[in-house]
């Protein structure tokens, strides 16, 4: 494994906008400058004579105007003229980028990039790797780097650490084809550096392509609100310089190591899969249920609209990662997304709780009875 | 557009001389006419209507005004710097802040700028502008007044019940499982649009019907105008609003699957609903705004309005467009591309009429007398700030740069400097222009000229930092963010904090001079257009003799008097 932070970018963030490095950069960026300079000129045209007319014609109360003439032809069919001359170029350029940003060469490489709240996850269709973003992984490292606890450089150590198992990878040069879908409100999938950005919506799938220009390691935000975790909802895109360099790492990261016990797997897909934003191990509430002392415990719940009562044990839990709206733990928000887990990971998830602080207070279940 | 829209020759009853202005009260003005609580809270009077939704406005704006302060002092880092002082976990103070910029920003738009000019300020001059007595339905009128305070009612209880963390947009899914107050808030929307479509109709009504001899449609003053077609959109889009936040209201209540698509609703059905009303309210908010600015340059450049006619067909026309570009909210939703393109063609016809508006104003200006006092000031901040608004506006219809900043903070900065530094701006000008006819005081020139220039660069250094970090790809609705943003956010709430001394200045300034202002003339500031021949402040029923119709944009049959300050009408012979 190489070191990815020493894969700095060549392209610099100008004034303006972030280092372009993505075959949408250039087009995007010329349009921008376009705008920029037109709306400059209109700019500096126009507060030139505001600063100018106020300057010479200003007058105490009660002078009179030099004249009182209030249409001149010519100067309006000018001016009516040249901002619609222009603002139909912008439109042209505009549309041009934009056709060419929704038109996806039919080879690329294909990846699945799937929000909830508030991860990402990458799946990988040349093998089926799921991948994750790791947001509270590399919020800590920002966070611990603002506090002086980490250096620069200890921090780039960490943050290649995590990237070995996470994040949004892709090769340099070949064309990317990002499927984008939401698994419970909307988000939006953005990175600056590229100059996409698409909605993840709920119930539909979107597409983002690009081609990336230069090995680096890029941001990827959220740009939808969606609540609580939003702004954390941050992770990072690592293009690498080959696609061979890009297969290994994808062979090595998308792997479990299934010599480990069952509950450190557990705690891996706990971190890996997002499961972290919204349960604690250690019996603080977020937004759903601590896995602390939960297993063994019994569940009050509503069903459908009615009360109900179950204790916690292997089927319930499995019940409720599979079908998180069937039964709703009171005093929590029924948000809890349909994450894909594999059978073998749920089986770890369930060994990992199991190994949180087990509970024998509540009587069985009565289908288990038997 | 070459006609000149106030030939007197092609209309003999322009040609009838014009009253002179009675300088001293014969009687008592509509505030020392009754003096009980009763004769307010029950008055008829658009005036005090007027006087009333002002005070309600400017007391929201308060609230909204010091949640941006929170807002932006929490920004000055990206650690948690002020939330801990309202909540204990980490998770809680995220959701404080959240809730935040949703209460900021619902109060601002729904009950701040949208009934801002309109509802505050139109209330009070529109009759008068038309020499009438009132409006054409004043019970109506204050039954508006009445749903607007239920609406405000709505939104402080939210405020005071923990709070909203939707965004004011109410996006779907979200808002439909949010655990916040959301149903309060979606009554208070629904409510307020109530408010907003009676004014509406009130006006439309008032404009068509109440119009004095000789005032045909084209010697209107534009600010009526603008008044006008912002009713249409009012009583046209406001309803689309209203069916959206029931229909809301009984997903969140009935589980009914509209919009949630875990009950078979669709998300971007949602966004459509939405802005098919929420881009007309957008004009809603700004058409108004550039009605009084087309007041102010005018009466006090002392000099004919620059391309009357096309200004009152860009309103117009603004007002048409406006409801068939709703889509270029959404470039990013996954719509069609067929739809993007058409709606960003469509984006730039709405573009062009406010872009030629902005060099009528400044030939107005061109060889005109221009008095440089605080409302003009406050128009010429318009103009400038509008123009940054307006051209801003431009990257985000291009539809590959929208891609790019969509859900950024150039998009926060674009719409405050539309919003604020124009819609705000210009309504607190027309209140400097209008505020010696509301309370028979003259204000501080001094303070007031101050008071302008605080606002006009605080607003700057707020908001041009959030153009670039946005463009650099900072999203917005962001409670904490990455370093490199830090050192733009740190200058944004410096502007913030000039921006609101400047408002504290006004409203000290503005509220000393109701106790020590100096008697304001009947015509201070040398206008031509009715409220100016009546006295200041008026009488119950406006006038004291049924005013003709006069050319308000005609200032030379003004004569200034310096002793008293007023502008004295000469008659013709």
């Amino acid at each position: 494994m190489i070191p990815l932070s020493t894969m700095l970018a060549q392209s610099k963030p100008t004034f303006w906008l972030p280092a372009p490095v993505s075959n949408f950069a250039g087009p995007v960026d010329s349009d921008f400058y376009f705008v920029y300079w037109v709306s400059m000129f209109f700019l500096v045209l126009i507060t030139a004579l505001l600063v100018y007319f106020m300057w010479k014609f200003r007058t105490p109360p009660g002078a009179r105007a030099q004249s009182q003439n209030d249409h001149h032809l010519m100067l309006e069919l000018v001016w009516t003229g040249i901002p619609l001359i222009l603002s139909l170029m912008m439109f042209w350029y505009g549309y041009r980028g934009y056709v060419a940003m929704q038109t996806a060469p039919s080879d690329g490489i294909s990846i699945i990039a799937e929000a909830q709240k508030w991860a990402w996850n990458f799946s990988y269709a040349s093998n089926g790797a799921v991948i994750p973003g790791m947001s509270d992984d590399f919020n800590d490292v920002r966070e611990k780097v603002r506090s002086g606890e980490f250096t620069a450089e200890q921090a780039a150590v960490v943050e290649d650490k995590i990237l070995e198992k996470a994040g949004l990878h892709v090769p340099m040069g070949v064309p990317i084809d990002i499927t984008v879908m939401a698994a419970d409100v909307l988000h939006a999938f953005f990175i600056p550096a590229f100059r996409v950005k698409k909605d993840c919506v709920p119930g539909r799938t979107g597409k983002v392509w690009f081609i990336a220009n230069e090995a680096g390691i890029y941001d990827l935000y959220c740009a939808e609100y969606c609540g609580q975790g939003h702004s954390r909802m941050h992770t990072k895109v690592v293009v690498h310089e080959t696609v061979e360099e890009y297969e290994k790492w994808l062979e090595i990261a998308g792997s479990y190591d299934e010599t480990l016990p069952f509950d450190q797997n557990g705690a891996i897909v706990w971190k890996r899969r997002g499961c972290i934003s919204c349960h604690s191990v250690d019996g603080s509430k977020k937004v759903g249920p601590s896995w602390k002392d939960l297993f063994g415990s019994m569940r009050k719940f509503t069903a459908i609209g009615r009360p109900g009562e179950l204790v916690a044990d292997e089927a319930y839990i499995e019940d409720s990662i599979r079908y998180p709206m069937n039964r709703i733990a009171d005093g929590y928000p029924p948000q809890m997304p349909v994450v894909k887990l594999t059978d073998k990971e749920i089986l770890w998830v369930i060994e990992y709780i199991k190994s949180l602080g087990q509970n024998s207070g509540g009587e069985q279940n009565p289908r288990k009875e038997n | 557009m070459s006609q000149p829209p106030m030939d007197a020759h092609s209309d003999p009853q322009a040609l009838a001389p014009p009253v002179a202005a009675p300088v001293e009260a014969t009687g008592p003005s509509y505030l020392t006419v009754t003096k009980t609580i009763s004769s307010w809270a029950f008055t008829l009077d658009h005036k005090r209507i007027g006087v009333m939704y002002l005070i309600g406005v400017l007391f929201m704006f308060l609230i909204g005004g010091v949640i941006a302060m929170l807002i932006r002092t929490e920004l000055f880092s990206p650690l948690a710097l002020i939330t801990p002082l309202f909540a204990d976990t980490v998770e809680a103070q995220a959701d404080m802040y959240n809730k935040w910029f949703t209460t900021h920003g619902a109060i601002m738009v729904f009950l701040v700028i949208i009934p801002g000019v309109p509802a505050a300020l139109g209330n009070f001059v529109l009759p008068l502008l038309l020499g009438a007595k009132d409006v054409a339905f004043p019970k109506l009128n204050l039954g508006s007044f009445y749903l607007w305070l239920t609406g405000a009612v709505f939104f402080l209880y939210v405020l005071f019940t923990g709070g909203l963390d939707t965004g004011w947009t109410f996006y779907t899914p979200y808002s439909a499982e949010s655990g916040t107050a959301v149903i309060p808030a979606l009554m208070g929307v629904f409510v307020l649009g109530f408010s907003s479509i009676f004014t509406g109709l009130n006006f439309i009504v008032t404009i068509h019907k109440m119009r004095p001899p000789g005032m045909t449609w084209f010697k209107m003053p534009l600010f009526l105008w603008a008044t006008y077609a912002t009713a249409v959109m009012q009583v046209l889009a406001t309803p689309v609003i209203g069916i959206t936040v029931l229909l809301l209201i009984l997903e969140r209540t009935l589980g009914i699957g509209i919009f949630d698509p875990r009950n078979g609703g669709d998300p971007v059905l949602f966004q459509h609903f939405f802005w098919f009303y929420s881009h007309p309210a957008v004009y809603i908010m700004i058409v108004p705004p550039m009605g009084i600015v087309s007041e102010l340059i005018a009466v006090h450049s002392h000099k004919r309005i620059f391309g009357y006619t096309y200004i009152a067909f860009s309103s117009v026309a603004i007002a048409i467009f406006s409801f068939l570009v709703w889509g270029h909210h959404m470039f990013t939703s996954g719509q069609s591309t067929t739809m993007n393109i058409i709606f960003s063609g469509i984006t730039f016809t709405v573009g062009l009429p406010s872009a030629i508006k902005i060099f009528n104003w400044i030939a107005t200006m061109y060889k005109g007398a221009i008095t440089l006092n605080t409302a003009m000031l406050y128009g010429i901040s318009f103009i400038f700030l509008f123009t940054i608004g307006g051209l801003t506006g431009l990257f985000l219809a291009v539809l590959s740069i929208d891609t790019h900043l969509h859900d950024t903070y150039f998009v926060v900065a674009h719409f405050h400097y539309v919003m604020m530094g124009s819609g705000l701006v210009a309504f607190i000008g027309g209140l400097h222009h209008w505020w010696p006819k509301m309370t028979g005081k003259m204000f501080s020139e001094y303070w007031g000229r101050i008071a302008c220039g605080l606002v006009f660069v605080g607003f700057n250094i707020t908001f041009i930092p959030q153009f670039v970090m946005g463009s650099l790809g900072m999203p917005r609705r962001y409670y904490t963010y990455a370093d490199k943003f830090e050192g733009y956010h740190q200058l944004s709430t410096m502007g913030s904090y000039i921006m609101a001394v400047g408002f504290f200045l006004i409203a000290y300034y503005l509220i000393q001079s109701l106790v020590s202002g100096k008697k304001a003339p009947a015509n201070p500031w040398g206008g031509n257009s009715l409220e100016w021949h009546t006295t200041s402040p008026p009488p119950l029923l406006n006038f004291h003799e049924v005013p003709d119709a006069t050319d308000p944009y005609d200032f030379e049959n003004l004569e200034y008097d310096p002793v008293t300050g007023n502008y004295e009408t000469i008659k013709s012979a």
